[in-house]
């Protein structure tokens, strides 16, 4: 791949261990250009880091070339880009949160980045109702945006699942892209490299740590121009840290309700409060950003999947006996109607013998 | 002189006649036992001493050697103790100008001269029945187990001294009235009943498939929800014991000494090993004898296995070819031996490590992770045999406190006979009885899938991502629940409920 000097020289300093993110802000400000940093590094570098940090990297200009050219050697050897705040196609709306990072590294489609683009997290214990309306609505919003999401289990993982066929997915990892967390994900991780993109703004060698997690998800609120919970709990949940850096970047959140007391989306009804969208389809997101959701297939139904459905609806989530005794059938009849219901993809099975309708 | 007498061993469930040959020479006083005995057939000697002198015979004060013919065959236990005594007796000319002949001679002996009822008599007496024997004497604590044996003269005795008056003719002993199997089994009524078991109407459906076709059962759910009690319950809907298979199970039970009080087994098995339980006890064998399992133990009824990921993985493991082919083979240095090991599987565990998983009152604090770790202890190819999984429900305080008649196991049992039935006719004339045993072969003949339903399964395995083995396991469950519909056609009704009991597929 090729990159301009300042790109060059912007991966170089972004590869420096012992320089905090602010000292490096601070140095490219002193040096107006970072082609001119990397050329004159003696000169701002004592300058600017007072606390002697800078001078670790005093070493003469050739070696400093010789790392850039060595760095930029090895991300092609990997199949890897990296974008840089000087870059050309760095994501504007990326730009414009307090912190953004110097370099981006990517694996997979580049030009998604150009796109719209649209977050949907949330928490690892996702309950399967949850999991599969948001596959759903990851499917339907990935006509119209670019769907962005980590890479864990659970909201992340049904994300992905409904984006990753039309490849039209962002998934950002919280550590180097040689790295995957978690690590049973590997050959996802594989897949949306092949058919979307991987974004990481650590150095590809970087193993994941416990404080990358908020740093990431700072990331996907700020990749995207809104983002939909939806799970999460009260206390110590990423997707609530998500929403919360879209509230402080202008972003639009939306979230799943939930029933009062399952903890798993309490996280969820706190948003709505304090005035998230209540969001219980893909069309509330679309309308909110003046689209019109896709033409939905129409299913043919039977007379018997069609009362169950429509009894499933009316109660919300009911047990197999249950149904069956209010539709009327024998159990036996229900069970068949309800396996039938559910290869539509019109009910789904959330445990202990308990359907509802999506 | 040399007396012959004429003993049994076994070898597995198989009986193998022993020559007892005594000689009684002169010479200094010696007592040799040859013929691969073990350290219980040497004992016999002391036992044997005794049992002579406090019964008022003479132990003789000569040379004396005994040999356990064939000698290559290992001899273990002390059920030769009598035909050792026997042929002593006559060897050192105490039981003059009686004939033996060609009677059987089975017993331990105690050192005041009564008879001890031995282990694996029924295996024994079927085997020399076979091999042409007709008489046989026997310790009195094992004649019920030998009343069920039909065309044979067989004697109980309680003392070594009443056998001996048998033999001269002074004081014949009786002979053993054989008894009838069924007046035995209709007296008989089971601790459990489906009826004492509230709510679960989905397990319950399961619970009669799987018994219906002879499918294996997992049920999943909370801890405290009533599994063991459904389990328990399976042997009171399971058909009834015919003879022969009672014979065929006493015999195993017999063979490992955990036969009851009649005799004979008059229910169906029902196993619950532990899950601390090794590979050898659930399979079968031993260091010295091979001795059946777990799993033969309960050929013929239930195998339970409760809190299934708790057991070794490697127990686990080896349950999969015995189910495949329903019979063990034991290979030991001592040598082959093979049981029976037909059983119907059951097993139950909880749905995640918390218990709360689908839990309408609980929450479940379990990380997918954590799940999938719990899950992934049962591997994939044992729950691959496993043709129905079902969740059983959290019961609540009013379902348990209420007054609702539930159906009892004789209505669900009348529908598995009728079910069993259907099934029998269909296989006549072949090696199998039960839709579970089909093979490739079978599956094309008797279960022919119409368009739809071809499209229903093809449709399940892209939605509910199947695994490609879970095919023909659906195919059979749908033919059952074909059969207890009475229904000659497998019907896409009768699929969807088959593709609906593969639960745990679908939960990653």
């Amino acid at each position: 791949m090729q990159y301009t000097a300042e790109e060059r020289a912007m991966i170089w300093l972004d590869s420096l261990p012992q320089i905090e993110y602010r000292g490096k802000i601070a140095l490219l400000r002193a040096a107006k250009d970072p082609a001119v940093l990397l050329g004159e590094w003696e000169k701002f570098s004592s300058a600017v880091i007072k606390d002697g940090k800078g001078r670790v990297y005093n070493i003469d200009r050739a070696s400093r070339e010789r790392q850039a050219d060595e760095l930029v050697r090895s991300l092609d050897e990997k199949g890897y880009f990296a974008i840089s705040l000087v870059s050309e196609d760095y994501p504007e709306s990326l730009k414009a949160i307090p912190d953004p990072p110097l370099v981006l590294y990517g694996a997979g489609r580049r030009e998604l980045l150009k796109r719209r683009r649209f977050c949907i997290v949330g928490s690892r214990m996702t309950p399967p109702w949850a999991e599969k309306q948001a596959r759903t609505v990851s499917e339907k919003i990935a006509s119209r945006f670019v769907v962005v999401t980590g890479l864990a289990e659970g909201g992340d993982r049904a994300a992905i699942d409904g984006a990753l066929d039309g490849g039209d997915l962002i998934s950002v990892l919280p550590c180097g892209l040689d790295h995957c967390y978690p690590r049973s994900h590997a050959s996802l991780k594989e897949k949306i490299a092949s058919r979307g993109l991987l974004l990481s703004e650590y150095p590809p060698d970087a193993p994941s740590a416990k404080y990358y997690f908020p740093a990431r998800n700072r990331l996907l609120a700020g990749l995207s121009e809104g983002v939909l919970v939806v799970s999460a709990r009260e206390k110590r949940s990423g997707a609530l840290i998500t929403a919360g850096y879209a509230a402080e970047y202008g972003r639009d959140v939306f979230a799943f309700p939930y029933n009062i007391g399952i903890a798993q989306g309490a996280g969820c009804n706190e948003l709505i409060k304090k005035g998230a969208y209540l969001t219980t389809g893909a069309e509330d997101i679309l309308s909110a950003y003046g689209m019109e959701a896709p033409e939905e297939q129409r299913v043919s139904l039977t007379q018997e999947e069609r009362l169950v459905a429509e009894t499933l609806r009316e109660h919300g989530e009911l047990h197999a006996a249950k149904l069956a005794q209010l539709c009327r059938m024998s159990l036996p009849e229900a069970m068949a109607t309800l396996a039938s219901l559910e290869i539509k993809n019109i009910v789904v099975k959330s445990g202990g013998n308990r359907y509802s309708a999506l | 002189m040399i007396a012959k007498v004429i003993c049994y061993a076994l070898n597995g469930l198989e009986g193998v006649p022993v020559e007892v040959e005594t000689d009684v020479n002169k010479g200094l006083p010696a007592y040799e036992m040859v013929g691969l005995p073990d350290a219980a057939v040497k004992e016999s000697k002391e036992r044997v001493r005794s049992a002579l002198k406090n019964s008022g015979f003479a132990f003789p004060l000569h040379k004396i050697t005994v040999n356990l013919a064939p000698a290559d065959l290992k001899k273990e236990g002390a059920g030769f103790d009598l035909a050792v005594a026997v042929s002593l007796l006559k060897a050192s000319e105490q039981l003059v100008g009686t004939e033996l002949g060609d009677t059987v001679f089975l017993g331990e002996l105690s050192l005041n001269g009564d008879l001890r009822p031995v282990s694996g008599l029924l295996p024994i007496l079927i085997s020399a029945q076979k091999h042409g024997f007709t008489r046989f004497v026997i310790p009195r604590g094992n004649a019920k187990e030998a009343r069920f044996l039909r065309g044979a003269k067989i004697y109980p005795a309680a003392t070594l001294a009443q056998v001996v008056g048998h033999i001269t003719g002074a004081a014949p002993l009786e002979e053993q009235q054989s008894a009838d199997f069924f007046s035995l089994v209709t007296r008989r009524q089971s601790a459990v009943d489906l009826s004492f078991v509230k709510g679960q109407p989905m397990a319950r459906r399961a619970l009669e498939i799987a018994v219906s076709g002879g499918h294996n059962l997992l049920m999943v759910g909370p801890p405290g929800t009533g599994k063991t009690m459904l389990a328990r319950c399976i042997p009171t809907i399971m058909p009834d014991l015919t003879f022969d298979e009672a014979l065929e199970i006493t015999k195993i039970h017999s063979v490992a000494g955990v036969l009851n009080e009649e005799g004979i087994v008059l229910e169906r098995p029902f196993r619950t090993p532990h899950h601390t339980a090794t590979t050898v006890s659930m399979c079968g064998g031993g260091n010295r004898a091979v001795h059946p399992g777990e799993i033969s133990l309960a050929h013929g009824g239930v195998l339970f296995l409760d809190e299934l990921p708790e057991y070794k993985r490697s127990t686990l493991e080896a349950l999969r070819q015995p189910l495949e082919d329903g019979v063990i083979t034991i290979t030991r240095s001592a040598g082959v031996v093979t049981y029976p090991a037909r059983f119907m599987l059951c097993a139950s565990m909880n749905p995640c490590p918390c218990g709360n998983y689908g839990s309408d009152h609980l929450t479940c604090t379990c990380t997918p992770a954590e799940i999938r770790r719990y899950r992934a202890k049962v591997s994939g190819p044992l729950l691959d045999r496993i043709d129905l999984q079902v969740e059983v429900d959290s019961v609540g305080y009013d379902e348990l406190t209420s007054e609702e008649e539930q159906e009892d196991s004789r209505t669900v049992k009348e529908r598995v006979d009728t079910a069993r039935r259907i099934q029998r006719n269909r296989f006549e004339g072949r090696e199998i009885s039960v839709n579970a045993e089909m093979g490739e072969r079978e599956l094309r003949e008797f279960c022919p899938l119409s368009r739809e339903c071809d499209d229903i399964l093809r449709a399940s395995f892209e939605r509910m991502k199947l695994s490609a083995r879970a095919r023909s396991r659906i195919i059979k469950v749908a033919r059952t629940i074909a059969d207890l519909d009475a229904s000659e056609e497998i019907l896409p009704r009768h699929v969807f409920e088959a593709v609906s009991y593969r639960t745990y597929d679908k939960m990653e």
